[in-house]
């Protein structure tokens, strides 16, 4: 029947063809490894997170009077609410998870190195767009934990010289976070950044197909014509193994380990990503005590407070953050084994365990 | 042929596997979808005698759906469901003729739901009432 139907479709659109360039006859290096599957579980989790979004718009009601009772009601009333907000709540963090494991594995094989400078790039907005969309979602139950700190995450803003308190005024539709703000973050979360993110991850995908996929600098031989910045050339790898079914099954084996991990947190850690404050109904007269941004933003949070001038923490951030996002046009050497680069090897360990300290810093302070 | 009893074993395995996993996540999307069941408000409902003078008509929600308790001039009283049976919409009360009329499409029902012209198959359903020390229990 299955064969039927695809030579049905291979007369009228030349299926067979399209299977033969993309997936049979798409070789990739014979050395890659499991760290190349992450992308794959990336768009599977973008994908359950579009999903679950749409699902919990059904019930979700997007005004400040009713938001925090219409998510109560999803997760108290509604059968199986409980599994889509969770899966929901927890992908959201396994996003971000997933995503800083991708960049650092991209990191520590060099693939950023040219001619790969732009799937770089598109990579590092697409972590600050996550960043965005999980920001934005924060505030959708109208929690005291969503209100506060979003209060925190918008006041930040305020540091920027001369248009600073302007620019939070806008931010939040008004001088403090209210109704207007709940407004414009829902827009913002469910209809802006999803298509932003969705076209991102399109031009990720077409400049990983234009390049060609980058061989990892260390185990069996690469197979790639090595790149000459001449003239451009795909890099394919002669020789190689083909995408389908090959590395098709590491991606499954990688989702299905994805799954495991993620669902244990859905069933067994389901308090992951709310403390007690998600629990109470926003209170704009009420500061709860101790109020903390999401794990990812510990770190940015406790620069801010180590520094004496907020324009100097947000300084120093928006600076490294640069780096990062332009580290393919500031390290240009053509080596990319990490063993072989002792000095960015000790960079990178060294900015990774700051972050954890930061981190674990702003979360205990 | 060892090997192709293998891969036939390990296709259905894999095939089992994914429509178990297909059906344990499909399962709570459509319980999630579905209406709860018996989630149409009050089945039962009192409203006093003197609410409703003699020809008029009260329109109220009953068990989910619209309904319309009507005094007739000849002081007997009569509840309804109030949605045509053409295609659902609701029917409107015309006093001065003692009738129902549906704006959809022109179907004409009397005191008693019956069907007076227009394209409605089915007279209106009626609903039992009771009353009791000037209370109408509906339902």
């Amino acid at each position: 029947m299955l064969k039927r139907l695809y030579r049905w479709l291979d007369l009228r659109i030349g299926v067979g063809e399209i299977v033969e360039k993309e997936l049979t006859g798409y070789l990739l290096p014979r050395n890659i490894n499991e760290w190349y599957s992450l992308g794959s579980v990336l768009l599977v989790i973008f994908a359950l997170q579009v999903i679950t979004g749409m699902l919990l718009m059904i019930y979700y009601v997007p005004d400040a009077d009713k938001a925090f009772k219409s998510v109560t009601f999803i997760m108290n009333e509604v059968p199986y609410g409980w599994l889509i907000r969770l899966c929901h709540a927890v992908g959201s963090n396994m996003m971000v998870a997933v995503l800083i494991l991708h960049m650092l594995s991209t990191l520590l094989m060099g693939s950023y190195k040219a001619p790969r400078e732009l799937n770089w790039v598109t990579g590092f907005t697409l972590l600050a767009l996550v960043q965005g969309i999980s920001l934005t979602g924060y505030l959708a139950p109208w929690s005291q934990l969503s209100f506060w700190a979003t209060t925190v995450a918008t006041n930040s803003a305020s540091a920027v010289p001369v248009v600073g308190p302007y620019l939070v005024e806008f931010l939040r539709g008004g001088k403090l976070v209210g109704p207007p703000t709940l407004g414009r973050f829902f827009a913002l979360h469910a209809a802006v950044l999803p298509v932003v993110i969705a076209a991102v991850i399109g031009a990720h995908l077409f400049l990983l197909k234009r390049t060609g996929i980058s061989a990892p600098p260390f185990g069996r031989e690469g197979t790639a014509n090595p790149f000459e910045a001449q003239q451009y050339h795909y890099q394919g790898h002669p020789g190689g193994i083909p995408f389908f079914p090959n590395y098709v099954l590491q991606d499954l084996t990688s989702i299905s380990i994805y799954f495991a991990v993620f669902l244990a947190v859905v069933f067994f850690w389901p308090g992951m990503p709310f403390t007690p404050d998600a629990f109470v109904p926003a209170d704009p007269f009420k500061t709860p005590a101790h109020i903390k941004p999401e794990w990812y933003f510990l770190a940015n949070y406790q620069t801010l407070k180590i520094f004496p001038s907020e324009l100097l923490g947000l300084s120093v951030q928006a600076a490294a953050m640069t780096f990062l996002a332009l580290l393919p046009f500031i390290d240009r050497s053509p080596e990319r084994h990490p063993l072989k680069r002792p000095v960015f090897l000790t960079l990178v360990i060294a900015g990774i365990l700051l972050w954890i300290a930061l981190s674990v810093w702003g979360h205990l302070s | 042929m060892e090997n192709e009893g293998r891969r036939k074993f390990l296709g259905v395995c894999v095939a089992g596997a994914t429509a178990a996993a297909a059906v344990a996540a499909g399962y709570p999307v459509f319980r999630y979808l579905a209406p709860k069941s018996g989630q149409g408000g009050a089945a039962k409902l009192v409203i006093p005698v003197g609410e409703l003078k003699e020809g008029d008509a009260k329109f109220f929600e009953f068990a989910g759906s619209s309904a319309v308790l009507i005094k007739t001039k000849s002081g007997e009283l009569v509840a309804l469901s109030a949605v045509c049976t053409h295609l659902g919409c609701i029917v409107q009360w015309v006093k001065e003729k003692q009738q129902f009329l549906c704006p959809c499409h022109g179907g004409q029902f009397s005191t008693d739901g019956t069907v007076l012209g227009g394209p409605p198959p089915r007279p209106l359903a009626k609903i039992p009432l009771t009353v009791t020390e000037g209370n109408i229990t509906i339902g």
